[in-house]
């Protein structure tokens, strides 16, 4: 029963994808993007990682998408529906994306992915105390997975802070009127 | 119950990689080819938060490396949505096709 809810998710996820890079409207492309934002939170959910459940849905749906459908209001004028959506290249696109199904079906069919533990993990996972299971909730164990400097991801996760600022300040830069 | 099997979220993240693949590819917009690129972020996040479900033993590399992406993610989409708007500005176009002053 609750296996069926992932084939569901995979369904709606995957159809809305489609329609992401298919529909002509732009804007139809966005509410697509985030029908399929929102799948991809459910599977999250389904895993069982509800934190990062809700920072999908806050920042795709809530930041990006919105994001998208800005960028798509203040560049609207040139679109006309007789416009071409796809290039000349469709072909080409269709074929090198199936080259690379085809690499990631044939690597994922000859791994032992198909194992739902990792062989040599099922009796190792279980003699240390896992580090996630040694926390409360997801969140704690996440923030001790972030900031523990032996994890050594502190100083990524300070980085990344600078890198938001600047990408922020960078996008005001680049998308401000030129004065002159 | 048996559980979905990780090959299933693996299948499920290279289909959504692949249709984000072809929508940078054959999309005429830059806003649409932005779009397939969130597409294929996301299917890299599923993979990372399925092997840390099954496969982690407990290891927390995969969401933070979820986190991570996420992030960059909303950096990459906020400095490229900048980026579209001042070729419109520049070309009238938002056309990726258009967008070819460098070519010699």
């Amino acid at each position: 029963m609750t296996q069926a809810l992932f084939y569901i998710l995979a369904g709606v996820i995957v159809a809305s994808a489609l329609l992401v890079v298919t529909v002509r409207n732009l804007f139809h492309c966005a509410l697509a993007l985030a029908l399929t934002m929102f799948g991809v939170s459910g599977v999250y959910l389904y895993l069982g990682w509800e934190f990062l459940a809700a920072v999908q849905v806050l920042i795709y749906v809530g930041a990006v998408t919105v994001l998208i459908i800005f960028g798509i209001m203040l560049t609207r004028q040139v679109m006309d529906d007789k416009a071409r959506v796809m290039n000349n290249q469709v072909l080409l696109s269709l074929l090198a994306a199936g080259a690379v199904a085809l690499v990631l079906y044939l690597v994922i069919g000859h791994s032992d992915f198909q194992y739902s533990n990792h062989p040599a993990l099922t009796a190792a996972a279980t003699a240390p105390a896992a580090e996630a299971s040694a926390y409360a909730d997801e969140v704690s164990s996440l923030a001790a997975g972030l900031l523990k400097p032996q994890n050594g991801f502190a100083f990524a996760f300070e980085f990344v802070s600078i890198l938001l600022l600047s990408a922020l300040v960078g996008a005001v830069v680049v998308a401000r009127k030129d004065p002159s | 119950m048996t559980e979905v099997p990780i090959v299933h979220y693996l299948y499920l993240a290279a289909v959504l990689f692949v249709i984000g693949i072809f929508g940078v590819l054959a999309r005429k917009n830059a806003i649409s080819v932005l779009m397939g690129i969130e597409l294929m972020l996301n299917a890299v996040n599923i993979n990372y938060l399925a092997f840390a479900k099954y496969w982690g033993g407990g290891n927390l590399t995969g969401p933070v490396f979820a986190v991570f992406v996420i992030t960059i993610a909303a950096a990459e989409a906020a400095v490229a949505l900048a980026i579209v708007i001042s070729i419109y500005r520049q070309l009238k176009s938002a056309n990726v096709d258009d967008a070819h002053n460098l070519r010699g």
